[in-house]
C-alpha cells in the first residue's frame, strides 16, 4: 500500500490524478474502520491532513467555505452560529475522539445512507466542491448522492470544500437511535427554514437508499405557510399543519429493516421528528432566535 | 520516522500500515493504551494528540510526524498519580482495569473541553458553570466499559470536577 | 464451623493493584516486553456455514516478506482429542459454522499476519446450513443434562391438573436473543517454547484448568506447562477455560521457534469464544386468586453447535424460587450450524428469571396482587424440589428493604397512566438469585526473610477485586495487617484452585487462603518467628464435607423506565439492587461488582442482541458499532445495597458469590417497569422501540 502525503493542494490534486484509486484519509474515522475489517486496503492512501485549504474554513463572498478536512468538532465550537443546524448534527456523530478527528469532507466521501451530516447538509442547500487537475466543480448536496455509498466526485477529484450560505432562518437537526450516545441513526432529520427565500428544506437520512430531500414536503410547507401569511405574522403554527409536515416527510422514505431497526419504525420516527423539528424551528423563527 | 510522545522524541522504523496504536504498543513497549475494538467504537485506545482525545487505533503512525501524543504512561507528575487517576482509584472507578487508560485520557481531554467551553449534544443554549452527570455521561460515552464502571466513573469525575 | 475474627474483611480498602492499573503499567496476558523477537499469528475464519475446506492456497502467501507459516487443515501440528471439542483447531477439515477458524497466518507484525491472512484463498465445499432456532426446531432434542451437571427435566407434583383447577393462569412465551459476553480486553495469548517447556500468559478466567488442558493437547507433563495470568481484563465466563488462541499460539510458536502473540480481533470474539445461547421459554402458572401458587412450568428451548453440546441450565432457578403445589421444568436442545454457545455471566439464571420474573410480573397483573407482595407470598419454608433447608435465604428482607428505599409504597398499580411532559413513567421489581458455588483450592503461605508474609494461590482477578480481598481475608487468618501481606495470583505454578467462574472465587479460594492464613499462624506461635517457615493446604475434603443445606443468594431488583410517548425510546433513570449474599469482605468492591451486573444486565434489557442472519449463518453486527452495550449515557442511577445476612453453613468465611447475581433479574425489573409505564408487555429482548410503538397510549 502506498502512502502519499502531498504538503499542498496543487500536490494532493496532482497525486489524485496519478492514482486515482487513492483513498483519501483525514481523520481516518471511516477509512481506517474499512481498512482494520480487513475488508478493504486500497492501493494507496492519499493524506490531506497537511494541505490547509482542506483544514481550513473561511468566509467568500458571504458564503462560509468549510474545508472538507475540518473536524466536527470544530464545527461545533466555531461555526455554530454560521451553520446552526450542520453544529447540531455534528454534535450527534459517533463520540468525542471520532468528533475531534472526524470531518464532512470523510461522511461526503463514504455517502452512507446514515451519515449524521448528510441531512444538515441536503437542508441547507450545501454544494459540494470537487477539484481535479482539470479544474473545479461544484455539485449540489441534493445531486451529490448517487447510490449507497456511492457519491457523485469522479476517480480523479477530491472532495475540497463544502459551501454553504449562513442561514435567513432557523435550523434543527434530530436523530434516533437505539442508544444514547455512539450510536448510528435508525432516522435522522434535518430542516431548515429560508424565509429570505420562503422556502423549506429538508434532509433525511436512513430511511433510503442515499441521504434525501422530502420535495413534496419542503413544497407544502412552503405553500401553506405562504397562503396563511405565516412568513409575515409569525403566528402559531397550527398544530394539524405540524403534523401532516411530518407525514408528508414520512412519505418521502423508503427504508429497509436491518439491525437498527424496522422500516415502519423508522418511517413512523420520521414523522415524529419532523413534527418535531418544525414545532421548534417554528418556535425559534416567532421568537426571532433563529433568524 | 520520529515520533514524539509524552514529551519525549522516539526513532522508529514503521510500515506504512502501522497505526499509532500498534506503534505505542508494539514497537516503543507503551501498552497503557489498550485495544479493545480497532475501530474507533470503544475508547479503550484514547490518548491525546496534539492535546486532543483521539482513537490511537483510526490514526496511522505515519501521520503522526511532528505531533504530540500524550498517553497514559506520561499522565502521572513526580509528585504521585494525576487528579483523575486518583479519583478513579479512590471511587473504584473500574474493575478489570482494561478501558481504564482509554477512560482517564478520554476524561483529561474531556475536562479541557469543558473548559474550553466546547458543547456538547446535551448542552442547551448556554453552558452550566460545572460539569453535570448529564454532560459527564455524554462526554465520556465514547468509552465502553464493559464491567459496568460507569457509575464510579461518573463519581470519580464529579468529585475531579467539583475540585477544579 | 467456627467463626473466624475479621478486622480486615469487611473494610473497604482501594484495589491493590489500583495504582498499577490508572497508570497503564498493569501488564495484561500478552503484553510482555522481555521475550525479545514475537511473531503474530491473525486467524483466517471460515467464509461458508457448512461444508468442508477443500484446499488453501498457501504458496501465494507463503513467499509474502514477513510471513514465516501459514497453518492449514493440511499441515498444522496434530493435537491429542481434547476434551473440549473446540480446541481441535485445525485438525480436521469440517466447517462447522461460520467464522469457524480454518487457516492462521504467522509472521513478523501484524500488518503483515492481517494482509496475508486476508488474501489467503480458501476452496470450500459447502453443504446447505440450518442456524435457525424455532420453537418447533426437528432437531429439538433433550440433553442428558444440562450445564454443569443439573437433571434436564424435573417434575413434581401434577402440574396439568393444577393449571386446569387454578383460578388465575399465566401461559406466556419469552425470548432472549443471543448475548455476546465482549469483555474489553479481547482473548490474547502469547506462547513461548523453552525445548519441552511450554509458558503461557494468557487472558484466561483460571490458569490452573488452562494448564492441565494443554498439557494433554500437547501431550506434556502438566509441570512442563505454566500459564500467567496476572491481570485479566474481563471474561464473565468466555475465559473460564482455554480458548483455541491460546492453542494457535503454543502450536504456531513451536512451529516457527519463537514466542508468538495471538491477540483475537472484536470480530473473532463474536464467534469463537462462546456467548450466551438465545433461548424460547414458555412460562405456565397457576394460582388462586390471591396469588399463591399452585403450578409452575418453565419449559426452555435453546441451541449448541454441532461442534459440542452445551446445554445451558436455563430452568434451574425455577426450580428453587417459589413454593408451590406442582412444578415442572425442561430443556430441549438443538445442535445448530452456529457458533458454540457457553458461559455467559449467569449462564441459566440470567435468562431464565427474565422469563420467570416477568411471568411472576404477569401474574401480579392477572390477580391485583401488588408485585412485591406475591413474591412474599410465595417464599418457600424449604428449597422446594429438594426439600433441603436453606443456608440461608433472605429475598423478603431484600424485597421489604427495597421497597422502603425505592418508594414503592405509594406505586398505583395502573400500567400506562404516568405522565412526565412526553415521557411515560413505570416502575417495576423482579428477584434475583444466584448459587453459592464452592470449588476446592490449594493456596501457601509463607513469612518472609525481611518481614511480612506473601500467600499465593492460582487465583485470577478479572476486575472482581480477588487480589485485594484475598489480602484482606490472608490478613485475618494471619492476624496482621493488610499492609504486612503480599497475595500472589495469577500463575498456574501455585497449584489447583477453582476458576474465577461461577462467582465461587472469593469462596473458594478464600477458604483456602484462611486454612494458610491459619495455618501458618499457629505454626509461627508455635516454632517463633522462623523466617523460613512455609505451609500448603488443600481444602479439597473440607469442601466435600460441605452438605445438607442448599446454598443460594438472593436479590431484588427495583427499575424505574421512562418511554417516550412518540418514539418508544426507553430511559431508566434509577435502578436498585438489595442483596442478601452473606458476609462482604470489601464493601467498596463489592458495590461495584453487583452494580456492574446490574449494568450488564440493564445492557441486555435494552439493548444486547446477536441478530442472525440465517441466509449466512452468521452474526452481521459483530462489532461495537452495530452489537450495542450499554454507554456511559446509558446508565443513570444504579445503586447496590445488601442486607445483613450471616450464614453459618456456606463457607468458613460466610461469603456468597456477588459476581453473577446483579445481572440476574435486571432485564425482568426493566421490562416490569416498562409494561407499567405503557402498559405493552415485551417478552422477548432486548425492549426495542420498535416493539413498543403499536401499544403506546395515543
Amino acid at each position: 500500500m502506498d502512502f502519499l502525503q502531498p504538503s499542498t493542494m496543487a500536490e494532493a490534486l496532482a497525486a489524485k490524478a496519478e492514482h486515482p484509486g487513492a483513498v483519501p484519509i483525514a481523520g481516518g474515522t471511516d477509512v481506517m474502520v474499512e481498512m482494520n475489517f480487513d475488508k478493504h486496503r486500497p492501493p494507496a492512501l492519499l493524506d490531506v491532513t497537511r494541505v490547509s485549504e482542506l483544514t481550513e474554513w473561511g468566509m467568500d463572498d458571504g458564503r462560509v467555505r468549510l474545508g472538507a478536512g475540518v473536524s466536527y468538532t470544530r464545527i461545533i465550537d466555531e461555526l455554530g452560529d454560521r451553520l446552526p443546524g450542520l453544529a447540531m448534527a455534528s454534535r450527534t456523530v459517533g463520540s468525542p475522539q471520532i468528533r475531534n478527528r472526524g470531518t464532512v469532507g470523510g461522511n461526503l466521501g463514504a455517502a452512507s445512507p446514515a451519515g449524521d451530516a448528510h441531512p444538515a447538509l441536503l437542508a441547507a442547500d450545501a454544494e459540494i466542491e470537487l477539484q481535479s487537475t482539470a479544474g473545479t466543480r461544484v455539485v449540489k448536496a441534493h445531486e451529490f448522492y448517487l447510490g449507497v455509498k456511492r457519491n457523485a466526485a469522479r476517480r480523479d477529484e477530491l472532495i475540497t470544500a463544502i459551501v454553504l450560505t449562513p442561514p435567513s432562518g432557523p435550523q434543527q437537526f434530530c436523530k434516533i437511535g437505539t442508544r444514547n450516545a455512539m450510536v448510528i441513526s435508525v432516522a435522522a432529520f434535518g430542516l431548515a427554514l429560508h424565509p429570505d427565500r420562503r422556502v423549506v428544506r429538508t434532509g433525511i437520512g436512513s430511511v433510503a437508499p442515499t441521504p434525501r430531500r422530502a420535495y413534496a414536503a419542503e413544497e407544502f410547507l412552503a405553500a401553506e405557510l405562504e397562503s396563511a401569511g405565516l412568513w409575515e405574522s409569525r403566528a402559531e403554527l397550527p398544530t394539524a399543519l405540524a403534523r401532516e409536515f411530518g407525514e408528508k416527510v414520512k412519505a418521502a422514505g423508503a427504508p429497509i429493516d436491518d439491525v437498527r431497526g424496522t422500516a415502519a419504525y423508522r418511517l413512523h420516527s420520521l414523522a415524529v421528528m419532523a413534527r418535531r423539528a418544525v414545532t421548534w424551528a417554528w418556535t425559534d423563527y416567532r421568537t426571532a432566535r433563529g433568524t | 520516522m520520529q515520533l514524539s510522545v509524552n514529551g519525549q522524541s522516539r526513532d522508529l522504523e514503521l510500515d506504512n500500515r502501522t497505526t499509532l496504536l500498534d506503534a505505542l504498543r508494539e514497537h516503543l513497549g507503551l501498552i497503557g493504551s489498550k485495544k479493545g475494538c480497532d475501530h474507533g467504537q470503544c475508547g479503550a485506545c484514547t490518548v491525546l494528540l496534539d492535546g486532543r482525545r483521539t482513537n490511537a487505533c483510526l490514526v496511522l503512525a505515519v501521520t503522526c510526524a511532528g505531533r504530540e501524543v500524550a498517553t497514559i504512561e506520561g499522565l502521572a507528575g513526580p509528585d504521585g498519580l494525576h487528579p483523575v487517576q486518583q479519583a478513579f482509584v479512590e471511587h473504584d472507578g473500574f474493575q478489570c482495569g482494561y478501558c481504564t487508560p482509554g477512560q482517564i485520557m478520554s476524561a483529561v481531554g474531556m475536562l479541557e473541553e469543558f473548559e474550553r467551553g466546547w458543547p456538547s449534544a446535551v448542552t442547551g443554549e448556554v453552558q452550566p458553570a460545572g460539569l453535570t452527570a448529564p454532560e459527564i455521561r455524554e462526554r465520556m460515552s465514547g468509552n465502553l466499559c464493559r464491567c459496568g464502571a460507569y457509575v464510579g466513573i461518573l463519581a470519580a469525575l464529579t468529585d475531579v470536577a467539583s475540585r477544579s | 464451623m467456627t467463626a473466624i475474627t475479621t478486622r480486615a474483611v469487611g473494610s473497604s480498602p482501594t484495589r491493590i493493584e489500583g495504582t498499577a492499573k490508572v497508570t497503564g503499567a498493569a501488564r495484561y496476558s500478552t503484553e510482555q516486553d522481555h521475550l525479545g523477537d514475537v511473531a503474530y499469528l491473525w486467524p483466517v475464519p471460515a467464509t461458508i456455514a457448512k461444508g468442508r475446506v477443500e484446499a488453501v492456497d498457501s504458496d501465494a502467501v507463503a513467499g509474502l516478506p514477513g510471513v514465516l507459516a501459514v497453518l492449514t487443515p493440511d499441515n498444522a501440528p496434530r493435537l491429542e482429542t481434547p476434551d473440549d471439542a473446540e480446541l481441535a483447531v485445525l485438525q480436521d477439515h469440517e466447517v462447522s459454522y461460520r467464522g469457524q477458524f480454518v487457516a492462521a497466518v504467522v509472521a513478523t507484525s501484524l500488518e503483515t499476519a492481517r494482509e496475508a491472512a486476508a488474501s489467503l484463498h480458501i476452496t470450500y465445499a459447502e453443504v446447505p446450513h440450518d442456524s435457525e432456532l424455532t420453537e418447533n426446531h426437528p432437531k429439538l432434542s433433550k440433553p442428558e443434562k444440562v450445564n454443569p451437571a443439573f437433571p434436564t427435566d424435573t417434575e413434581d407434583g401434577d402440574v396439568d391438573a393444577a393449571l386446569a383447577a387454578a383460578a388465575v393462569t399465566v401461559d406466556a412465551t419469552y425470548r432472549t436473543p443471543p448475548v455476546h459476553n465482549n469483555p474489553m480486553e479481547p482473548h490474547a495469548s502469547l506462547a513461548v517454547w523453552l525445548g519441552h517447556e511450554l509458558t503461557l500468559y494468557d487472558s484466561l478466567q483460571g490458569a490452573f484448568a488452562a494448564q492441565q488442558a494443554l498439557a494433554k493437547l500437547f501431550a506434556l507433563p502438566p509441570a512442563s506447562v505454566h500459564v500467567i495470568n496476572e491481570h485479566v481484563g474481563g471474561g464473565f465466563g468466555s475465559k473460564g477455560t482455554v480458548r483455541l488462541g491460546a492453542v494457535l499460539a503454543a502450536m504456531a510458536a513451536r512451529e516457527v521457534g519463537r514466542p508468538v502473540k495471538v491477540v483475537l480481533g472484536r470480530q473473532h470474539m463474536f464467534t469463537v469464544v462462546g456467548y450466551r445461547t438465545p433461548t424460547i421459554q414458555r412460562v405456565r402458572l397457576g394460582a388462586d386468586a390471591d396469588g399463591q401458587l399452585t403450578a409452575i412450568e418453565h419449559a426452555a428451548i435453546e441451541q449448541t453447535s454441532t461442534v459440542l453440546e452445551f446445554a445451558e441450565q436455563t430452568t434451574v432457578a425455577t426450580r428453587i424460587m417459589y413454593a408451590a403445589g406442582s412444578r415442572r421444568t425442561s430443556h430441549r436442545l438443538a445442535a445448530l450450524d452456529v457458533p458454540t454457545p457457553r458461559w455467559m455471566r449467569a449462564p441459566g439464571e440470567c435468562p431464565g428469571m427474565f422469563a420467570l420474573e416477568s411471568a411472576m410480573d404477569e401474574l401480579a397483573v392477572a390477580t391485583g396482587v401488588d408485585p412485591v407482595e406475591i413474591r412474599i407470598r410465595n417464599e418457600p419454608d424449604v428449597e422446594p424440589e429438594s426439600g433441603k433447608p436453606f443456608s440461608s435465604r433472605n429475598l423478603v428482607a431484600c424485597l421489604r428493604e427495597g421497597a422502603e428505599r425505592f418508594g414503592w409504597a405509594a406505586r398505583d398499580p395502573r400500567p400506562g397512566v404516568r405522565r412526565d411532559g412526553r415521557w411515560l413513567v413505570g416502575t417495576g421489581v423482579a428477584a434475583s438469585t444466584y448459587p453459592s458455588y464452592v470449588g476446592p483450592s490449594t493456596a501457601s503461605a509463607a513469612a518472609e526473610p525481611g518481614g511480612g508474609f506473601v500467600v499465593r494461590i492460582s487465583a485470577a482477578d478479572i476486575g472482581t477485586g480477588a487480589r485485594t480481598v484475598l489480602t484482606q481475608i490472608a490478613a485475618d487468618a494471619l492476624r496482621v495487617r493488610v499492609e504486612e501481606v503480599r497475595v500472589e495470583i495469577g500463575d498456574s505454578s501455585f497449584g489447583q484452585a477453582a476458576l474465577a467462574g461461577g462467582s465461587m472465587g472469593t469462596a473458594s479460594w478464600g477458604w483456602a487462603v484462611t486454612r494458610a492464613g491459619e495455618r501458618l499462624r499457629a505454626a509461627l506461635d508455635e516454632h517463633g518467628g522462623d523466617g523460613r517457615l512455609e505451609v500448603h493446604v488443600d481444602t479439597a475434603e473440607e469442601v466435600k464435607a460441605r452438605t445438607g443445606f442448599a446454598y443460594h443468594a438472593f436479590g431484588a431488583q427495583y427499575a424505574e423506565a421512562r418511554v417516550d410517548l412518540d418514539t418508544g425510546e426507553v430511559r431508566v433513570p434509577r435502578l436498585l439492587g438489595v442483596f442478601g449474599v452473606g458476609r462482604i469482605v470489601n464493601p467498596r468492591t463489592a458495590r461495584s461488582q453487583l452494580i456492574g451486573g446490574m449494568t450488564m444486565g440493564l445492557s441486555m434489557a435494552l439493548h444486547e442482541e446477536g441478530v442472525l442472519d440465517p441466509a449466512f449463518g452468521d452474526y452481521v453486527n459483530h462489532d461495537f458499532a452495530g452489537y450495542h452495550v450499554a454507554a456511559a449515557a446509558d446508565v443513570a442511577d444504579i445503586d447496590a445495597v445488601w442486607v445483613d445476612e450471616q450464614d453459618e453453613h456456606v463457607n468458613p468465611l460466610g461469603v456468597k458469590g456477588i459476581g453473577e447475581i446483579g445481572i440476574v433479574g435486571t432485564a425482568a425489573a426493566v421490562a416490569n417497569a416498562v409494561f407499567h409505564a405503557t402498559g405493552v408487555r415485551v417478552r422477548d429482548l432486548p425492549i426495542r422501540l420498535d416493539k413498543l410503538l403499536g401499544g403506546l397510549p395515543g
